[in-house]
């Protein structure tokens, strides 16, 4: 009883915030709509918008209505509008805090046993309703049937390799239990690629073994080329593909167009759950096209005013081209940081085949001379124009966990140190360009690959090869292709590659530290290890050097502890073992990226982060509330967070 | 006639033979296939990979088989009109290409168009005017769209079409005609993007057809009948028209074969460049990401094609030149 | 009536006369020295003179070899050394040199640049200073190179003044002098057409040889293989091939990989040339008299049927060489055939390939002009050494 009490206080605690909404303000019908609902072919917007809407506040609200065009590259990239959209369970704010968000409340208790309350009266895009039924048709006909899911339920449902206890309380309530703490689960549903866990069950029954008729069932299979139930089913449920112009959708924008094709249009989702302060239906845009170019020529289309919001496609060495444009074609430059913890960063090989080279790479000295020996602040100057911030491959300042030292260990330009450190491993010894030779005799030289796509790259590897030299290091750079570099890497046959840093610099610590140990063998600076981690020994090789398997012991003990502050000082461990030993050797970070943002599209903030998880682009900025002024106004700058 | 048409086709059936095979060779040869490529790509985005349903296409396309079964599972496919699938679009081969291949046409006939015009009066000026300025210059201006690479000339023409004429930057029309039926509005769209592509890729062919238009009249022109025609009191104009001219198209007709691969490949960097919605960055990506079928079977159409071109084009020289019907195909 | 004639008049003695003056029955045959040179002179000598007449194709001529001997001291000549960049001068704008100062000639200077950066848009902005004169110096001392990576050295033809710049085609975004880039990528982008053209030459002339003088079954096999061969559109060949290309060759190797693909595509041409020629030439009277005399026949296609037309094959693979450096500047734009750190024409006209450099950059656009212009030459001379080919016209 007395254990409960705290408990009940969370969940009442919870509760209460969600209630401390503001009063549902009058809905006002959408004027886009307001023939088909007078034609009765829509039903009128109190009985589209569920009980329970969310109100997003902003500064003032918008006015309904417009086309917003956008420049993708490929048809796949009708994705973008499910992360763009970002309609999720749950979701990041500005913050990057989660809150709720498809789902009305979250209830969480003791970290593991999770129970979402939807909206009563939700709806799909289609007008049929969203209900409990549709998360449990995902969970016992879907993630638990063999055929559909070889390898079982997704892994961050597993804790401890074992999945949750599912329960519909209620038509509008369902309930997540696991034995243990699961902290992956909220942050994989609030990802820009979230994690579904539910589905339309009205409407991918008809394809389902156990609920379809099977002549119908199988017309089906023949008509889309498939071999079985479990294909089609497959096929037809790609919610994240966002390709299927037919499968019901949450959403703010639906697809209408099918592909393939050079322009993808998508209108208003009639049944959306986000209303605006003056009781306007979200989202304020009718249309969105994405229209489909070559992705080389999109820095140039953007400048000629075709893209009313763009980002993508575009880089930091555009923004030249793109500021000198702007007068002529009515748009805005802003620029925005970017969240990943290097721009570029250095990945040393610590599983590479070569003896000699995997020994220096794990000697730390070795690490840090090379770190010391790269002079950052030119590469920010040449390449930057001054606006990076220098250091470490670590976490940003605004992050939570930051500190000034993580990023100034062992990144300030000092090639005396750099000497003294391989003189003091041993390598001694130069040859007649005064190039150090390994013990064997064989000259120090590093070969550095890369996937071969970005000048960027190769002009940064230009810079640390000469002050490399003058440490006796030759760096020697093999632009090569994207996965036969990655699967060099893996293998060991790559020395040192050269990459974004990390994905996320913006933690906070109630995020896994998923990238600073061995998890996976997408981990260019320990492929094996990862893969062994990942596959749970079948493959790879286990971690043998003693500062990665403290790394290891500390990411599990994050896993056992739910405190905040407990967390907190575990990932402070964490980060301070990962600037001492330097594993990655990061260049830059902070590299502003280029948004476009057209005069007369309103609250598109003006200073923001653009990055993909967390953060979804343009995500957590919310674009249903974005608006199309009358021609003629001029633009007002919403001031965003700070940047 | 009819046994040298017969010979023809005859022939032509191993060369496709032959030609599937290279292509399916070369198709294979790179390391990895397009579900390697594709983890990799998904990864380096730090999006997550659907391993299951890579395995089901794997499965399902006979990605684990050996070698030769694959050709063939391909090569049935394609001789019952099923070009195969294409993971990259997830549809149908002839359903990705089907609209492209519209437009493709249309660039290459336009450019064929404009190659034809722009080259025979040049050429004909050319050579009866041989070595004077006007010669030279023209030759000169023949030259310089020959030399220059032609990827580089369409960049500029884009950019200057913008700034100057206020024309939308790549692509065959304003955008917001793209999903629109065809209007008169949207055919002047078209025309004012198409002479960019046109220009740049017409720019090579019509300078080597302008040279060999001069060097062959030049021939002609030499002859005794030309010169008997003219002591006899032949107009020159007639004179010009009525004989050496018609001997001289020989290599015109002949040239179509070789032209259309050339076109089709030279339209590709192009299309690139212009980003254009043709066949050509179908394909340069299709074999970017070893999507196999796609460009594998894209190839296969486009030899068909050529093949197809080069027997018609000597089936009309055969018609036009008695010498190669009664020697029995022997070309120059 | 003219028998009668002839016969009465035989009758009576003729009245003649005959000159005792002395008499050289082969007068007439006897030539003055200019005949002599014209009609005896070989076949290489009349195509010569028959070229000289083409002003333009001696132009060219001219032009390519001083092009192809600038190869050999790319280090001499070039201002700056290949790697060398300056941080402080990046994306500097060409600079025009001048001769004359307040009216009086200086000798050839530069004006030196006040440079600020535009925060606001991100841009450098390069202003001449009429005050900063910066006289070039010749024959001078400046960045250390590796003549052909051997001999170290730091003559230069030219280089700029002390402490200041002369970025006479303007400058990268790494600081790189531009005018240096193209000589050191003029080493690459001329040799590989070199290369290739040889490879293809060998190809296509055995090919052709065979074809053309045993007709049959030889040539319809090589006839079809040309054909396949012609069938396939370039690019995707190109690509298909350039993928091959284990991305672990060091860039030598696929620098010799490249020209291999270009060569093994281009011979059709020539092997049709060849062939058509000889299948007329080995039914001529010369040919005849030396297969019945026993020549064997390797014999008589080098020593009689060749010469006849090496003058067309010269034009032929004159004629070919531009399409070789435009195939690499292609692949190189594709991102298949030549990279960064190597450089050629190529691999500039690559980095130059976005709206960047139209818009607000275009002396980076500049490596065409060479591609241009060689490409130019060698059509010009390849017209040239057709029309002389044939001498006797």
């Amino acid at each position: 009883m007395r254990r409960l009490l705290p408990l009940a206080a969370l969940a009442i605690a919870l509760a209460i915030t969600t209630s401390l909404r503001a009063e549902t303000p009058t809905l006002v019908e959408t004027p886009s709509l307001k023939d088909e609902v007078a034609q009765g072919k829509l039903p009128p917007v109190g009985e589209r918008v569920p009980q329970e809407p969310r109100v997003m506040a902003m500064p003032a609200p918008g006015e309904p209505g417009g086309t917003l065009n956008m420049l993708m590259a490929s048809t796949k990239d009708t994705r973008m509008m499910v992360v763009y959209g970002y309609a999720r369970l749950v979701g990041y704010n500005q913050d990057y805090q989660l809150e709720p968000d498809i789902a009305e409340a979250v209830d969480v208790e003791e970290g593991r046993r999770f129970t979402f309350h939807l909206r009563p009266g939700h709806k799909w895009s289609d007008g049929q309703p969203f209900t409990a039924e549709d998360f449990r048709y995902w969970f016992e006909d879907m993630a638990s049937n063999k055929q559909l899911y070889h390898s079982g339920l997704p892994e961050q449902l597993l804790v401890d390799g074992k999945g949750p206890k599912f329960e519909v309380i209620d038509p509008e309530t369902v309930r997540y239990t696991w034995e243990k703490p699961n902290p992956l689960f909220l942050p994989a549903l609030a990802g820009p690629e979230p994690l579904y866990i539910y589905a339309p069950a009205h409407y991918m029954k008809q394809f389902h073994e156990k609920y379809a008729d099977p002549k119908s069932l199988a017309a089906e299979i023949k008509k889309m080329r498939v071999r079985n139930w479990a294909a089609l089913h497959t096929k037809i449920f790609r919610p994240y593909h966002n390709d299927n112009p037919d499968l019901p959708t949450l959403d703010p924008w639906v697809l209408t167009t099918r592909p393939p094709a050079e322009r993808f249009v998508f209108v208003r989702n009639p049944y959306y759950h986000r209303i605006d302060a003056a009781g306007h239906q979200l989202p304020y845009f009718d249309r969105v096209t994405l229209t489909i170019a070559d992705s080389k020529i999109i820095p140039a289309q953007t400048g000629a005013g075709e893209s009313d919001l763009q980002a993508r496609y575009l880089r930091f060495d555009n923004y030249t081209f793109l500021r000198n444009a702007e007068d002529t074609h009515e748009y805005q430059v802003h620029l925005w940081r970017t969240a990943p913890g290097a721009q570029l960063a250095l990945y040393p090989n610590l599983n590479c085949n070569d003896p000699e080279m995997r020994a220096l790479f794990r000697d730390v000295r070795f690490r840090r001379a090379l770190s010391l020996a790269i002079d950052r602040h030119e590469i920010n100057k040449v390449i930057y124009y001054g606006l990076a911030i220098e250091g470490q491959n670590t976490v940003l300042p605004q992050s939570p966990l930051y500190k000034a030292s993580y990023r100034s260990e062992w990144s300030q330009y000092d090639p005396a140190q750099a000497d003294a450190l391989l003189d003091e491993i041993g390598l001694t010894k130069r040859d007649g360009e005064g190039i150090r030779l390994l013990p064997d005799g064989r000259p120090l030289e590093i070969v550095i690959e890369d996937a071969g796509d970005s000048t960027e790259q190769s002009d940064v590897l230009e810079l640390i090869r000469d002050t490399w030299a003058e440490i006796g290091v030759k760096l020697f750079a093999k632009p090569s292709q994207l996965d036969i570099w990655r699967r060099r890497v893996y293998s060991g046959a790559t020395e040192m590659s050269i990459d974004k840093g990390y994905e996320n610099g913006l933690v906070t610590a109630d995020m896994p530290p998923v990238e600073f140990a061995p998890t996976t063998q997408a981990q260019l600076e320990w492929p094996k290890w990862g893969q062994y981690v990942e596959t749970k020994g079948k493959g790879g090789e286990p971690v043998d050097m003693p500062e990665v398997q403290q790394l290891q012991k500390l990411y599990e003990a994050w896993f056992g502890v739910d405190e905040k502050a407990e967390r907190a000082k575990i990932w402070h461990q964490i980060l301070a073992l990962t600037s001492d030993q330097v594993f990655t050797i990061g260049i830059v970070a902070g590299v502003m990226q280029p948004v476009v943002v057209s005069n007369r599209l309103r609250n598109v903030p003006e200073h923001g982060v653009y990055n993909w998880d967390p953060g979804a682009f343009f995500g957590i900025y919310h674009p249903e509330t974005f608006w199309l002024a009358p021609e003629g106004s001029k633009q007002a700058v919403m001031p965003g967070p700070r940047g | 006639m009819f046994h040298y048409i017969v010979r023809r086709i005859l022939i032509m059936i191993p060369t496709l033979i032959v030609i599937s095979v290279v292509i399916f060779t070369i198709m294979k040869l790179p390391p990895g296939d397009y579900f390697t490529t594709y983890i990799e790509t998904l990864r380096a985005s730090g999006e997550s990979v659907d391993l299951q349903k890579v395995e089901f296409l794997r499965q399902q396309y006979h990605f684990d088989d050996p070698a030769w079964r694959q050709y063939l599972y391909w090569a049935g496919g394609l001789i019952r009109g099923d070009f195969g699938y294409s993971f990259e679009y997830d549809l149908p081969v002839s359903e990705v290409v089907g609209d492209r291949v519209v437009l493709t046409v249309i660039v290459s006939v336009a450019t064929i168009a404009f190659t034809w015009i722009v080259a025979f009066p040049i050429g004909v000026y050319s050579a009866t005017h041989q070595y004077s300025w006007s010669d030279y210059g023209l030759t000169f201006l023949g030259f310089l769209g020959l030399a220059t690479p032609n990827f580089l000339l369409a960049l500029l023409l884009l950019y200057f079409a913008n700034v100057y004429f206020g024309i939308s930057i790549g692509g065959l029309m304003e955008p917001h005609y793209l999903d629109k039926p065809w209007t008169l509005a949207k055919v002047g769209s078209v025309l004012s993007h198409l002479w960019i592509p046109v220009l740049v890729i017409g720019a090579a062919g019509t300078a080597g057809m302008i040279r060999r238009l001069r060097a062959n009249l030049l021939d002609e022109l030499q002859k005794q009948y030309v010169v008997t025609a003219r002591a006899k009191g032949l107009p020159p104009f007639r004179a010009l028209i009525k004989y050496p001219l018609r001997m001289s198209l020989n290599p015109f007709i002949a040239d179509i074969g070789a032209l259309l691969p050339h076109i089709i490949s030279g339209a590709a960097v192009v299309s690139v460049v212009l980003s254009l919605p043709t066949t050509g960055p179908m394909l340069l990506s299709a074999l970017r990401s070893q999507d196999m079928y796609l460009a594998g079977s894209f190839l296969m159409f486009m030899a068909f094609l050529t093949v197809v071109g080069v027997f018609l084009s000597d089936l009309a020289l055969a018609a036009l030149d008695p010498r190669i019907r009664l020697e029995g195909g022997v070309s120059r | 009536m003219n028998e009668t004639r002839v016969r009465e008049r035989a009758a009576a003695p003729l009245e003649h006369f005959v000159s005792t003056e002395p008499f050289d029955p082969y007068s007439v045959e006897v030539m003055t020295p200019e005949q002599e040179r014209f009609y005896m002179a070989s076949q290489w000598r009349m195509m010569w003179w028959k070229l000289k007449r083409h002003h333009l194709a001696v132009v060219s001529g001219a032009f390519l070899l001083v092009l192809y001997a600038s190869i050999l001291v790319s280090e001499f000549l070039a201002p700056y050394g290949l790697t060398s960049r300056h941080d402080d001068y990046i994306y500097a704008p060409p600079q025009a040199v001048h001769f004359f100062q307040d009216g009086h000639f200086v000798g050839p200077f530069v004006y030196g640049f006040d440079y600020h950066l535009d925060m606001k848009k991100m841009q450098h902005v390069y202003v001449p200073n009429p005050g900063k004169v910066e006289p070039l110096r010749f024959f001078c001392h400046g960045d250390r190179y590796n003549l052909w990576g051997l001999i170290p050295g730091d003559l230069h033809l030219v280089c700029p003044a002390e402490g200041g710049t002369a970025f006479l085609l303007g400058s990268d975004r790494l600081g790189r002098d531009m005018l240096s880039r193209v000589l050191y990528g003029a080493r690459i982008s001329l040799t590989i057409g070199l290369v290739g053209i040889s490879i293809s030459f060998v190809i296509g002339l055995s090919l052709g040889g065979v074809a053309g003088y045993y007709g049959g079954w030889p040539d319809s096999l090589v006839q079809r293989l040309i054909e396949i061969v012609r069938s396939f559109p370039e690019l995707p060949l190109w690509m298909a091939l350039s993928a091959i290309l284990p991305v672990t060759w060091s860039p030598i190797l696929v620098y010799f990989g490249i020209t291999l693909i270009l060569g093994m595509i281009d011979w059709t041409g020539l092997a049709r040339a060849v062939r058509s020629k000889l299948l007329a030439l080995r039914e001529e009277d010369f040919a005849t008299a030396a297969m019945l005399m026993g020549a064997k026949p390797r014999r008589i296609i080098v020593r009689h049927l060749l010469p006849s037309f090496a003058s067309h094959l010269i034009a032929s693979v004159t004629l070919s060489i531009p399409s070789m450096i435009l195939g690499e500047t292609a692949l190189s734009f594709l991102g298949l055939g030549l990279r960064p750190p190597i450089t050629s024409w190529g691999v500039l006209l690559n980095e130059a390939q976005n709206i960047n450099v139209v818009a607000l950059y275009p002396w980076l656009m500049l490596p065409v002009v060479p591609v241009i212009l060689t490409v130019l030459a060698f059509n010009f001379l390849g017209d040239g050494l057709r029309d002389a080919a044939d001498p006797y016209r």
